[in-house]
């Protein structure tokens, strides 16, 4: 602390970081949990109209959770330990739902198995219920399998492959290895990936908004109440209960990993090689990832064949009116506001969090630890909530000067805040503190040493942070669905408006549009990773 | 005074890393820091150079008091025990660096840094990355880096620490050379007692969070005031005895049927009675078969245990009922010796130590 003290400069720029953290991630927040007061409680919780909800969201999670985490489950095994072949393939379409909306998932089901849907009409005749528990299980195991994929995979290809080795050599067979090695090491990370996966879910607003029908969950509750019926009380006190939820799951995580892991796009290399499974077992890994990359084919490729159709799936004459129709007008006014606001807010979010990061691990002051805690926060804080606490903080008369769009950035940078902080702070765990000491002790301040040393050595962490931030940024709707006037639209506001207009060919034309943002982001940072690693071998 | 420490004090949580510390070093000296591991050397190092906050006590450098001057501001550069060299810089760079943080222009820092790095031992090597260098190389660009802005004082923790004994003894010679060179004021820490000894004007016994002793490596070496310090810079006899009388100048000492009258270690107080332990070095015998004569202060005994050291023989020597270790010189020139032996030693040679 006395050493803060002593440089003003940092003292100031620590103090700028809490303001900021207080007001844009504590004081919206407390500002929902706070707005029904004690009365407005009581009352909420003996209307009961609560009960519903909460239970349909308890069980959505419990089966979507369960079904996404074993489809996942075989996906990452099959990635992680088989020699199955095809594996670049398999990886790149594991990532592409990383890339999307989840929400579109629910668009291509019912292009699919809607009233008009090419399987149920087109090819069985037939115009059945979609909507409700089953249509919700169904959609989110598939939005969310590739998600619990990628979590399992990192938990299980941390497990060390020597002990593996080890336990092959002393004469045990691969299932038992599995059981007895693999599964008892990983179980940490396991139950974390589960968790994660279940707040996940439990926070969707998209998919169960578009399929849930008269079935609502916690987030569409919330929504609803606000949109439909201007209940600001009630719906402040429901996304509270589902905030209740996220916490406690996120709470749970963090006493299983720490508080790691998070689906960031990292440039990582494959891990170690495993010991050998037996053909069969590969044969079966193959077949089965076969089946669920098929899955996300589909409803992927069901997009694209939408979006480059007159009338899916009625008229499938190919056409380009769709794209055009998504970059005229307000339209494409929308696509240029999904692309400045995410590329603004992932760029300041990655480097607010990269020095708030700093800070927090290399300090020494008091209240490091509270700090720290309110970094992480954003991530257990559902987007519905986090765009509803933003509306009541932030939405008001006096503040009509500021830019909505500046609002919309604002709430980006800071619910992305603990993708840039975890990659921050991971890469700092690798450089030693000797490193910013030395450049204090040949006399640069402690913000110069950050500026001149530690910055560029977090290049990585940086870009992480930025691309990661970036993806969500492009791909979130609950957090933005309070926040958007007409000259502030998104994408995915958009995508959500012509799904409801039924407007299939402009919805499916915007998904790909947006979509394709995320990509060009990933293959660039891709290209600079890549950059980075011949660079470092000509230096070695 | 240059640098003084005075009553400096570090906890982490209850326990006292470095406790009640002060110790004074004059410009342009080499002092050390010696003692065993987690005594509190880099504690008392990091203190110095602000990377610490004292609980208690001053730091001042060239008379100013420091303890509110932040880390940079503090006249002091550190070499740290893994170099930490900037790996995004090249070496030219990672020598500039303090420069160009001061804010020097463009043609003063060149001709520095150049001249540092021909000091060094490096010239022609700017442009190399340091994962291009050897650990020795690397560890004389951290040096460069932390000489070429002319620190008041430059602190060394353990910096040949990572490098193979031939390295470090041929680094050891050049670091001293360089200092006395640049007369400029190093505090140097190190857990090995050759090091210290070799290097130092002066050095800082330090045992759990104190400093035991300090004085010049003479003076530790064969006057340390405790039995630890005499274990700790090197082999030693440590005998128990009693005092017999107290002269002017010089103590009658006895252990086991033995009497000798020995010098009188300065301020100390000793009285008659008074239950002590000599500190006899294993160089400062003489050993010869049995029935040579003796010079001195004479022991006989038989030889248990020997090892072959190169420059040196050991024996480990039984007389009466202890094990006494004692070298002999060249051990070429000489045969090696069996059996039956006269150990002598000249009285002024025994060193008393008020500790029983
Ligand atoms: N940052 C810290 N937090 C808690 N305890 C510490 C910290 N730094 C040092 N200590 C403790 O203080 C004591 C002194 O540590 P210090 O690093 O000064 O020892 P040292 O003499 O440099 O040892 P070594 O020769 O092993 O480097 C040790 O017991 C150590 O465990
Ligand atoms: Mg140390």
């Amino acid at each position: 602390m006395r050493s803060l003290r002593r440089e003003p400069a940092l003292l100031l720029a620590l103090l700028a970081v809490i303001a900021l953290v207080l007001v844009f991630i504590v004081y919206p927040q407390v500002q929902v949990v706070v707005a029904p007061g004690s009365g407005g409680y009581a009352s909420f919780l003996e209307g009961g109209t609560w009960v519903t909800p909460f239970v349909h969201s308890l069980e959505v999670m419990a089966l979507s959770t369960t079904s996404a985490v074993l489809l996942g489950f075989v996906y990452a095994y099959a990635m992680v330990y088989s020699d199955m072949r095809w594996k670049p393939f398999f990886r790149l379409i594991g990532i592409l739902p990383l890339l999307s909306p989840p929400f579109v998932v629910a668009a291509s089901y019912i292009l699919l198995f809607g009233p008009r849907g090419i399987i149920t009409y087109g090819v069985f005749g037939q115009t059945p219920i979609i909507f409700g528990l089953l249509g919700i299980w169904g959609v989110q195991t598939i939005a969310f399998f590739p998600f619990a994929y990628q979590l399992i995979a990192d938990a299980l290809s941390r497990s060390d492959a020597r002990m593996e080795q080890a336990a092959r050599n002393l004469g045990a067979g691969p299932w038992r290895v599995f059981r007895t090695v693999t599964l008892p090491l990983s179980r940490p990370g396991l139950g974390a990936a589960i968790l994660t996966t279940a707040i996940y879910i439990v926070e969707d607003f998209g998919n169960p908004q578009l399929i849930g029908g008269q079935f609502t969950v916690l987030p569409t509750q919330a929504y609803n109440l606000i949109s439909g019926f201007g209940e600001f009380t009630s719906a402040a006190a429901v996304s509270t209960l589902l905030l209740l939820i996220a916490l406690a799951l996120y709470l749970a995580k963090i006493r299983l990993d720490g508080g790691r892991s998070f689906v960031t796009i990292s440039g990582r290399a494959s891990s170690m090689p495993r010991p050998p499974v037996p053909a069969v077992l590969s044969w079966a890994c193959f077949s089965g990832s076969l089946v669920l990359a098929g899955v996300i084919l589909m409803v992927y490729g069901t997009l694209l064949v939408s979006a480059l159709t007159v009338l899916f799936p009625i008229n499938l004459a190919p056409t380009a009116r769709h794209f055009t129709f998504v970059v005229t007008g307000s339209n494409g006014d929308a696509l240029r506001n999904t692309l400045v606001f995410s590329s603004v807010a992932a760029l300041v979010s990655a480097i607010f969090a990269l020095f708030a990061g700093w800070l927090v691990q290399r300090g020494d002051w008091p209240g490091r630890r509270v700090l720290d805690f309110l970094l992480i926060l954003p991530a257990a804080i559902p987007g519905i909530f986090f765009g509803i606490g933003y509306l009541t903080a932030f939405n008001q008369p006096w503040l009509d000067w500021v830019d909505r769009g500046a609002l919309i950035i604002l709430s980006m940078v800071f619910w992305n805040i603990p993708v840039g902080y975890q990659a921050a702070v991971a890469g700092l765990r690798q450089i030693d503190r000797s490193i910013d000491e030395a450049a204090t002790s040949l006399g640069a301040s402690r913000l110069r040493g950050f500026w001149d040393v530690v910055r560029p050595l977090l290049g990585g962490s940086l870009r992480v942070g930025f691309v990661t931030t970036f993806v969500r940024a492009v791909t979130t709707l609950s957090v933005v669905i309070f926040l958007f006037t007409p000259a502030t639209t998104v994408a995915t506001i958009r995508i959500y408006q012509l799904v409801n207009d039924l407007n299939w060919g402009g919805a499916t034309a915007f998904t790909v549009a947006d979509i394709s943002m995320a990509i060009a982001a990933l293959v660039i940072f891709a290209a600079l990773a890549r950059g980075r690693l011949a660079l470092g071998m000509a230096r070695g | 005074m240059h640098l003084r420490v005075s009553h400096i004090t570090k906890r982490f949580g209850s326990a006292a890393a470095v406790d009640d510390v002060s110790f004074d070093v004059p410009k342009g000296s080499f002092a050390t820091l010696l003692g065993p591991s987690g005594c509190g050397k880099t504690t008392t190092l990091r203190m110095i150079a602000g990377f610490y906050e004292p609980d208690a006590g001053d730091i001042e450098i060239g008379g100013r008091r420091v303890n509110d001057l932040p880390a940079h501001r503090r006249g002091t550069a550190m070499v740290f025990q893994d170099y930490a060299l900037f790996p995004h810089m090249t070496v030219y760079d990672n020598v500039a660096y303090g420069l160009r943080v001061a804010g020097r222009p463009r043609p003063e820092r060149d001709k520095r840094v150049n001249d540092t790095l021909t000091f060094v031992g490096l010239g022609g090597m700017g442009g190399r990355w340091p994962n291009q260098l050897s650990g020795g190389q690397q560890q004389r660009v951290a040096v460069a880096r932390a000489l070429v802005i002319e620190p008041q004082v430059l602190l060394l923790d353990e910096p040949l620490s990572n490098l193979d004994a031939k390295l470090r003894e041929q680094l050891r010679v050049e670091l001293r050379i360089l200092q006395r060179r640049l007369g400029m004021t190093f505090v140097y820490v190190t857990h090995d007692q050759d090091e210290a000894l070799s290097l130092s004007d002066w050095i800082a016994v330090m045992n759990a969070g104190k400093v035991e002793q300090a004085g010049t490596p003479w003076e530790i070496y064969y006057h340390p005031r405790t039995a630890f310090l005499a274990d700790f810079v090197g082999a030693v006899n440590l005998v128990p005895a009693r005092v017999e009388s107290v002269g002017d100048g010089s103590v009658t000492v006895s252990f086991g049927p033995h009497r000798a009258s020995v010098r009188r270690p300065v301020d100390v107080s000793l009285s008659t009675g008074q239950e002590v332990r000599l500190c006899m070095r294993p160089e400062s015998f003489t050993i010869a078969p049995a029935g040579a004569s003796a010079n001195g202060l004479a022991l006989s005994g038989t030889i248990a245990r020997r090892a072959f050291l190169g420059d040196t023989m050991r024996y480990w020597v039984k007389v009466d009922d202890r094990e006494w270790i004692v070298d002999q010189p060249d051990p070429g020139a000489t045969e090696t010796l069996d059996g039956a032996v006269l150990l002598s030693l000249r009285p002024e040679r025994v060193h008393v130590i008020a500790e029983s």
